[in-house]
């Protein structure tokens, strides 16, 4: 099969995914308890007008109208407005992106510059005391609950020590970067920097323990393939293997793995946005919550759901790019 | 089924590492305080308590600052621990301990309760998606497929949003028996919860299943059934579903690892209805960061305890019995 | 209740979007020093961090306390309210009660923010948008003006507000609500007015928007046309993070000036700290343990009335709260009009209770109390407590569980006799500062959220609407009161304090309805 066609392929599934997403939403609002009027208006409004804000919203239609009309919508990118603020969701769905964006980034290099060298270290001198350290420090980051990781950096580097904030972003990375570019002035940036360095090693321990271990297992497996132990008998220094030739067949899977774990992540910035009142897509996905708020609830997650379909779809190419006999399957 | 080749295996893993020793060791005392967590509390964990300035105790061996107001100011003062309290109390001045024991009772409840809904679950579905293939298993999987497109956590709240959070109140038989005086007549049990990890697990369980049925469908044994006339369903139920539950014992090890954090975070955010909970407590103990340490810190080093242990016992198995699963796994779940 | 008990900013993070402070803190403050091209000269800038800041620009659109601190120095009130909640001129220079109504007399320099002159039919409109959805909005404000039918713009200086009610009444209503908005200017404009920048705000007030990023924060620049006297600050930042300990930690490093909604945790740490200290002031909102009496066993007064006997409030207040609360006698908070001084808290008497529970028949009784989490100050704690010392009656036991406010709030608007979660705490803030909006709602018949059913009471309540005379009428409120303290509709348990932190050299003193004006800050 052709890359093109995969990708179509891919693609068409996708939007079937999009679509059963969208269609779950809908039917968890529908058997939600409780009236959708109390949550915009105060309770003491009469019934009168409380009828009137049903027949607005569509809420009196049938139940196979309001499908109809909210797909119709979400094809046009209408994602209605929020109960409680009366705002545009799309708006307030896209605002918080950046926010999310930048701490996913963070963790993300966070786990890779702290995980790839220390699983090769590990891989490589196995069942030495570093192996045995790279080990044990990735068994305890894989079964660390991450908000109470976040409190207790917290108490420790903020409370305790004060070097660190308690949370907060004070200042959006991309108004940093212009502050930068346009007035070389740096204190924005470092704000930043100062303000996502914990959580940003909240939400990327999880993901450095689960890739250290992934580059050890990957590096052991490969190292045991003829193509090592030939290349090793014509004389290329061993450090040169490891890195070009080994270190590269083990980012195969890795990066599968990220793929598949991007739900993680994801979960993982809801509770580590709350702990440190970072103000990204999870933070309002709890307020939503609490609040019944059912077009925002859905705005959020049908974009995180859009989001996680066309990177998997992205990881899913650049996995066929590297390993072309998926196309064959 | 587990054969003599699989079971030996498992043994001599076992004896050769010190790990899963370790993890059967901690899981084993945690299931232990859960279970006789009436005997062993050395208070009612929901009794709260009385300081006229709100100070609560410290762990022993610690002490804690506290302020006292003197003639209308606030002076330091050193709060001594109390032998009665031994990891000290909350900012309810309930017993640390003794929460701590009945916290690890919803952890492990909701932990092998909502595996379990997610293997009834995900088994039948992977086993039926694979066993038939074709376009049965085209459509089966698309709606797995939508399932692993929301993250765990999201779907998990959106679910606890509709349903609210509910929860079940089991009799606790020691204090029905009269040898737990004073200690709470039932252990409620988060339900929502429980059914919602459940909900949002179980097409890790399908996507094994599957795969092990598309694996043994075309072997010898099988069509040699199917042409000796079993109906799929006997072929289901006899081969296909034995065959497969190595890898399902496998996954749901670690699930039950996995489920524990994904309980903890909602009880963390507030969602799981019961405050015997160590998601729960670390909440709360968030706001008391400055002068109670160990109000939050306690009951995470319960869950990491659990987790570690129930993890190092999956390697164990994973190693020994060498399934090719992929589960979520949940650090941050 | 989307109403008036959202007043409080929930202690947790977990309840609303947390936001974000505008200065640089730590290393960019440092680095600030050397080279920041924002910093001014001698500008007097405070920063002011709230739990919550606005959700929409709409004046007229809300009824929560902290989004009120925000946009009244935009869209300013009509009358200035004194901290003893008497009203004085201030965009209304006069005002009188004629027989079908009150006549409001309007200041006829009043400009808005786009230059417009703000006329009688401004005024008008405001009132009737609130009230009159087909005119405007669904107002959260609709229930707060709950008796005034009409308004009607007599000349270019003059509206008259028709109502059928006591004058006094009337009179908190009108008087409490009512920011002007430019007709205008809103008939262009989509209802409520949403929006993300500075454009969405047009008032009269003193202070004009020059930056608005949604959940992040409001900045504010005195208005140069502004009719009133000159303002003091010259740059004005209002921000939000939900989390107090954030707050407290925003005040102690500088970034903010002053923070409201301090738990006591977070009370020693400021009192600590150089240049910052807290301040304090009773509020008007209370906590309380609803017991819906269509239900059993709370059917029983004297049901109810052990469950206020087995409570020890007091207890709660210095534990939970750190003391910062004051136990309620009533359903009102002190220094509400109609405020029953003569009664006293129930004080804790387990035998009693016991005895109580015994006579009400109920004896063995099985109950749950819910409550929400972050709510209202350490809500869950208070809940938990009182649970406890309910369940340590020898013939009753009851369990405790927590439940998402959506759910609490359902129960609370679904009828005296709701089965499905009839025990529950809640709050309600009596902002008007008369008995009226924290009687009426819950003890008359067919209320939205009524939790007692009596009929005597209910009709004590209607009653005193009309009573045009304000002492007599005051004297029927605090019979009422006097009344429902013995039916024990609920578990009275405290009205809280808010607790500010505030940078030591501000002239600034807190007020019991919590409303923070920029005019009282020197």
């Amino acid at each position: 099969m052709a890359f093109g066609k995969f990708l179509l392929k891919r693609s068409l599934q996708g939007i079937l995914v999009v679509w059963g997403v969208v269609t779950v939403l809908f039917g968890l609002r529908a058997i939600t308890p409780g009236d959708p009027v109390n949550l915009i208006v105060d309770p003491a409004v009469d019934l009168e007008t409380r009828e009137r804000i049903r027949q607005e919203l569509g809420l009196d239609e049938p139940i196979y109208v309001q499908y109809g009309d909210y797909l119709g919508d979400l094809l046009v990118g209408d994602l209605g407005y929020s109960y409680q603020s009366s705002r545009p969701v799309a708006t307030m769905v896209i605002e918080r992106v950046p926010a999310t964006l930048e701490l996913a980034i963070a963790a993300t290099i966070v786990a890779l510059v702290i995980a790839i060298p220390l699983g090769v270290i590990s891989g490589t001198r196995r069942n030495e005391p570093a192996d045995y350290g790279a080990t044990s420090f990735s068994l305890v980051g894989i079964s660390t609950p991450n908000f109470w990781l976040g409190i207790m950096l917290i108490l420790l580097l903020a409370v305790e020590f004060n070097i660190f904030p308690t949370g907060r972003r004070p200042v959006a990375f991309h108004d940093a970067l212009w502050t930068f570019l346009t007035t070389f002035y740096v204190g924005d940036l470092l704000t930043w920097l100062h303000h996502i360095a914990l959580p940003a090693v909240t939400l990327g321990t999880y993901f450095t323990a689960l890739i250290t271990r992934l580059t050890r297992s990957g590096m052991l497996d490969e190292y045991g393939k003829p193509y090592v132990t030939a290349t090793e008998a014509k004389g290329i220094p061993e450090t040169l293997i490891r890195y070009k030739h080994v270190l590269r067949n083990t980012m195969i899977p890795i990066i599968t793995v990220l793929g598949l774990q991007l739900g993680t992540l994801i979960g993982g910035a809801v509770v580590t946005e709350t702990v440190f009142s970072w103000p990204g897509l999870g933070l309002r996905l709890i307020t939503a919550i609490n609040n019944l708020d059912w077009p925002l609830i859905q705005g959020i997650i049908v974009f995180v759901g859009i989001s996680y379909v066309i990177i998997n779809i992205g990881v899913d190419a650049i996995y066929a790019t590297l390993n072309p006999r998926v196309l064959d399957e | 089924m587990i054969s003599d080749r699989v079971a030996s295996n498992l043994k001599a893993e076992f004896r050769r590492n010190l790990l899963p020793k370790i993890g059967l060791v901690v899981l084993t005392a945690i299931l232990l305080m859960a279970l006789f967590a009436p005997v062993l509390a050395t208070h009612n964990p929901n009794t709260t308590g009385y300081f006229d300035d709100g100070t609560s105790y410290p762990p022993m061996g610690t002490t804690a600052e506290s302020y006292e107001v003197v003639d209308g100011e606030r002076q330091s003062i050193e709060v001594e621990p109390s032998s009665e309290h031994l990891l000290g109390t909350n900012n309810v001045g309930q017993d640390v301990f003794s929460r701590l024991l009945y916290g690890a009772r919803t952890s492990l409840l909701v932990g092998t309760l909502g595996t379990g809904i997610a293997v009834i679950m995900g088994v039948p579905f992977g086993l039926i998606s694979g066993y038939f293939g074709g376009r049965i298993d085209d459509a089966m999987m698309r709606v797995a497929d939508v399932m692993l497109a929301f993250p765990s956590l999201v779907l998990a709240l959106a679910l606890v949003g509709v349903f609210g959070s509910m929860t079940v109140s089991i009799p606790d038989p020691f204090v029905a028996a009269g040898l737990a005086e004073g200690m709470p007549s039932s252990t409620p049990l988060p339900g929502t919860v429980t059914l919602v990890v459940g909900l949002v697990t179980w097409v890790w369980f399908a996507r094994v299943a599957r795969g092990e049925a598309m694996a043994i469908r075309n072997e010898e044994y099988v069509t040699a059934a199917r042409s000796l006339g079993a109906s799929d369903a006997t072929i289901l139920f006899k081969h296909v579903l034995p065959n497969s539950l190595t890898p399902v014992i496998v996954l749901a090890t670690i699930q039950v690892a996995s489920v524990i954090l994904l309980e903890s975070s909602l009880s963390f955010l507030g969602f799981s209805g019961t405050t015997l909970s160590w998601g729960y407590e670390i909440q709360q103990g968030q706001e008391y960061l400055r002068q109670n340490w160990w109000i939050s810190t306690i009951p995470g080093v319960g869950i990491v305890l659990a987790v570690i242990s129930i993890n190092l016992l999956g390697d164990w198995l994973r190693d020994s019995l060498d399934p090719n699963i992929e589960g979520e796994g949940g650090g941050a779940a | 209740m989307e109403g008036a008990d959202n007043l409080n900013a929930g202690r947790r993070s977990v309840l609303k979007a947390a936001g974000i402070i505008g200065t640089t803190t730590g290393l960019g403050a440092i680095a600030g020093c050397l080279d920041d091209p924002n910093e001014g000269e001698g500008t007097e800038e405070i920063v002011i961090t709230q739990g919550e800041i606005i959700e929409n620009p709409d004046p007229n659109d809300h009824i929560t306390g902290p989004y009120f601190n925000v946009l009244d120095p935009v869209y300013e009130p009509l009358f200035n309210v004194t901290p003893e909640f008497e009203f004085e001129p201030r965009v209304v220079e006069d005002w009188e009660d004629t027989d079908d109504g009150a006549e409001l007399t309007l200041r006829d320099d009043v400009v808005f923010h786009n230059g417009d002159e703000m006329t009688a039919e401004d005024v008008a409109y405001t009132f009737n948008r609130m009230i009159d959805p087909e005119v405007g909005i669904e107002s959260d404000q609709a229930a707060g003006l709950g008796s005034i039918d009409n308004a009607e713009a007599v000349d270019d200086t003059t509206v008259l507000l028709e109502h059928e009610v006591a004058p006094s009444l009337a009179e908190y209503e009108y008087a409490n609500y009512g920011r002007v908005v430019n007709q205008a200017w809103i008939e262009e404009r989509e209802q409520p007015v949403a929006g993300d920048s500075a454009d969405a705000f047009n008032g009269t007030g003193p202070y004009e928007v020059v930056e608005y990023e949604p959940d992040v924060q409001v900045v504010l620049e005195p208005f140069d046309d502004y009719w009133g006297e000159e303002t003091t600050l010259e740059r004005v930042v209002f921000n939000a993070d939900g989390e107090s300990s954030g707050r407290a930690n925003a005040l102690e490093t500088g970034e903010s000036d002053i923070v409201d909604n301090i738990i006591p945790e977070d009370v020693p740490g400021i009192d600590d700290a150089d240049g910052v200290e807290i301040r304090e002031e009773t509020s008007l909102r209370n906590v309380f343990l609803v017991m819906k009496s269509g239900v059993e066993p709370f059917d029983s007064t004297e049901f109810r009335r052990a469950m206020n006997y087995a409570v020890d409030n007091e207890g709660i207040i210095s534990n939970a709260l750190g003391g910062y609360g004051a136990p309620m006698s009533q359903p009102i908070p002190e220094g509400v009009f109609g405020y029953n001084p003569d009664l006293d808290p129930y004080q804790q008497d387990v035998e009693q209770a016991e005895q109580l529970v015994e006579e009400s028949g109920y004896a063995g009784a099985e109950i749950t109390l819910y409550s929400p989490e972050g709510r209202y100050l350490n809500d869950a704690d208070v809940a938990q407590m009182a649970a406890d010392q309910i369940d340590q009656l020898e013939n009753v036991s009851c369990e405790f569980n927590t439940a998402p406010f959506p759910d609490i709030s359902d129960a609370n608007s679904a009828g005296y006799d709701d089965e499905e979660m009839p025990f529950f705490l809640i709050g309600w803030g009596v902002i008007t500062g008369d008995s009226d909006y924290g009687l009426a709602p819950f003890f008359t018949e067919d209320a939205a959220l009524e939790t007692l059913r009596n009929q005597e009471i209910s009709e004590m309540i209607l009653e005193s609407q009309t009573i045009e005379d304000e002492s007599e009428r005051e004297q029927q409120l605090q019979e009422i009161n006097a009344q429902l303290r013995e039916e024990a509709p609920w578990v009275f348990l405290h009205s809280q304090d808010s607790v500010y932190g505030v940078r030591e050299d501000l002239e600034w003193e807190p007020r019991t309805d919590e409303s923070i004006y920029l005019w009282e800050i020197n």
